[in-house]
């Protein structure tokens, strides 16, 4: 089974295969030795590779994962082949553009972009307020603004879709 | 001594608070909020008052309930932490009124210092140096416009109330000034109903360097030397050190007598800090902070004073009983916040449940925190969950006994300013003591490369496991037969045990 994961910016395919009940690794194409042990069920595993162990502490739900090693952390998204495939094709269609998601809770406090507005990478699109901090949302790339989720003075949560952006030809 | 003191905060500085207390044989009494029915403060203390309410207005703000609870349990004393009414002058003067002392300065000293226009224009009389710029607010941007000329670029627009980096804008092109006073002054006006901002000239490589101050009752006052606080970002401190590396002892000297003049100007009882910003070889006023910060381990670590034992031991009328002679700074200690944010998108605030956690412990490694298993991190307050203090005999050492125990941590369930933290203290800029404030918001955030093809398997295999984990797991229609099995066998049981107790 091939996995896409994707760390600081770079995607790796690992393949696991599982062999008489031991885990055959390969990580792009290229063998890798590593045997993974359950400390306990809160996420604290020991990976051991040629000879040295690596305690990991690893949560998440199998597509967004955050692995902790030695004070260092890492956060993972995580794709099969379907899934992968699936998302190209998202990504492909919506030409860079795509949904502007909240990365925290809080309360939209001012909108500063309409519908039809033409807007350059890291515009200022609104204001959320989060712990009385007033932080700008910037656009993630250039494009034009589609729709507005959300309206001023409503509270969103982290993931919630606050406009969507159509990339530019 | 008093006998019972309540404390008006919640998180490690409650805690802090009530260790200090417990050591010296007096009872504690936590108050509460309906969030924090939980929390680690009101499980420590000998009492617990609920204040009910979800938001700091019902709960921590509530003078009120707060006094009231005071008066109900029989603490003599209030303790207000940092934060919260720490510096409210009104508060500190009605818990006197009601017959209990406060924990902190005279309300008069708070109300010298909280203002800056006004600590400003004592501070210039008094003769401690400031910054260049305005002592008075001004109304609209085109004041501001005008009033730049004088001052020069570039120019930082402050809240008149302000305080915690609200209300704080820099601006370094003329242009941006109409957008950067309307967004100062509408986030003062939310933060602190007050939109009153005021103009200064912004240092160039500043360093935020401030002295802890220690005032009794009867007129005798000392400095506890300086603390660095200059990693920050949006003046939100992230790693602080004392002493700092470019104070030398003439220097210490200077700045601790000033810090004296400036809070024996306003009269001040009790532990304070004098905040300066440095900048090539000069220093000048910033502000007056009229509380215990939350960096004041570092001060305790390399002078051994337990600074709430001190503030106790003040506020209940005790003379100091040491001179500023008596008082050496010994090796070098650091501290790193733990926050509730996430360093690799720019901070932003990070919320969840803590499901996993591990500390630090060994030689000289302090951590002041709130945090438990199964906590659950929220917007309602501040988000530091923690500090971690270390000490060692010089910088280098305290270096890498943080970096040692910052490795050792783990906080699972919330991303956390720890990341941020390791980065700092392995650059080498840091390490030879070259940084100024600006340094950590040009840091970008990013764990080392070497490690993740190994985390990326880690990952991917943690992966496999839960999908397998789920492919085993008893269907939901086949759990349904399981659970009625077990029920009715219970049942069985029940009954027949019934059954003999009749025919006994």
């Amino acid at each position: 089974m091939k996995t896409f994961v994707q760390v600081n910016g770079r995607t790796r395919e690992v393949e696991l295969v599982e062999r008489l009940g031991e885990l055959v690794v390969t990580v792009d194409g290229a063998p890798f030795e590593v045997s993974y042990n359950e400390v306990d069920a809160y996420g604290q595993v020991i990976l051991l590779h040629k000879g040295e162990g690596f305690a990991l502490s690893i949560e998440g739900d199998g597509h967004t994962t955050a692995v902790t090693l030695a004070g260092h952390r890492y956060d993972c998204a995580l794709e099969d082949e379907r899934e992968r495939a699936a998302n190209l094709a998202a990504r492909a269609a919506a030409k860079g553009g795509g949904p502007v998601k909240a990365v925290m809770p809080g309360v939209v406090l001012e909108l500063l972009v309409q519908p039809g507005d033409t807007v350059s990478e890291g515009q200022p699109l609104l204001i959320l307020e989060a712990m009385k901090m007033q932080n700008e949302i910037g656009a993630p790339g250039p494009g034009v603004v589609v729709t507005l989720h959300v309206e001023a003075g409503q509270a969103v949560a982290a993931g919630d879709k606050l406009l969507t952006l159509k990339g530019l030809e | 001594m008093f006998d019972r003191i309540l404390i008006a905060n919640r998180g490690e500085i409650a805690l802090r608070v009530i260790r200090t207390a417990r050591e010296m044989g007096i009872e504690c009494v936590a108050v509460y909020s309906d969030v924090d029915d939980r929390a680690l403060h009101t499980r420590m203390a000998h009492v617990a008052v609920p204040l009910g309410g979800r938001t700091p207005a019902e709960s921590y703000l509530d003078q009120d309930k707060i006094i009231a609870a005071a008066l109900r349990t029989g603490a003599q004393a209030i303790h207000p932490g940092y934060g919260f009414l720490s510096e409210r002058a009104a508060f500190a003067q009605r818990v006197k009124d009601a017959g209990l002392v406060w924990i902190g300065p005279p309300p008069s000293a708070i109300d010298a210092m909280g203002d800056k226009i006004d600590s400003r224009r004592a501070m210039v009389k008094a003769g401690v140096p400031c910054v260049p710029g305005l002592t008075d607010p001004v109304d609209d941007p085109a004041a501001a416009a005008e009033a730049a000329k004088g001052i020069g670029f570039p120019i930082c627009i402050k809240a008149s109330a302000g305080g915690g980096g609200k209300g704080i804008r820099v601006v370094r092109e003329p242009g941006d000034l109409t957008s950067a006073f309307k967004a100062a002054s509408s986030e003062a006006l939310t933060s602190f109903g007050d939109g009153r901002v005021y103009l200064e000239r912004y240092l160039d490589q500043p360093r935020h360097i401030e002295v802890q101050v220690l005032f009794d009752a009867h007129g005798n006052g000392v400095h506890l030397f300086e603390r660095e606080c200059s990693i920050q970002r949006r003046h939100q401190k992230l790693v602080e050190e004392a002493p700092s590396v470019v104070i030398d002892p003439e220097t210490r000297r200077k700045m601790g007598e000033v810090a004296l003049r400036a809070a024996a100007a306003v009269g001040y009882e009790g532990a304070g800090t004098v905040e300066f910003l440095w900048s090539k070889g000069e220093f000048f006023f910033l502000e007056m902070n009229t509380r215990l910060q939350v960096e004041h381990p570092v001060t305790e670590m390399i002078t051994g004073i337990d600074l709430v034992r001190e503030q106790l031991r003040v506020a209940a009328g005790e003379p100091l009983g040491y001179t500023q002679e008596a008082l050496t700074p010994r090796g070098h200690a650091i501290e790193v916040r733990v926050n509730a944010e996430n360093p690799f998108q720019g901070f932003l605030p990070s919320t969840g449940t803590i499901s996993n956690l591990r500390t630090p412990g060994g030689p000289w490694t302090r951590l002041d925190s709130a945090m438990y298993r199964g906590m659950e991190v929220g917007l309602a307050y501040d988000p530091m969950l923690a500090k971690l203090i270390v000490w060692g005999p010089n910088r280098e050492q305290a270096i890498a006994r943080m970096v040692r125990a910052i490795q050792e941590t783990n906080v699972g369930g919330v991303h956390t300013s720890l990341p941020a933290a390791l980065q700092v203290l392995q650059h080498p800029a840091f390490r030879a003591g070259d940084f100024d404030t600006h340094f950590l918001e040009g840091l970008t955030i990013q764990s080392p490369e070497a490690y993740e093809a190994l985390i990326a398997v880690g990952a991917a295999i943690h992966r496999h496991r839960l999908a397998k984990r789920r492919a085993l797991a008893p269907s939901a229609s086949e759990r349904a037969g399981w659970t009625a099995r077990a029920r009715s066998e219970v049942t069985g049981l029940v009954q027949r045990a019934g059954t003999q107790e009749v025919s006994r």
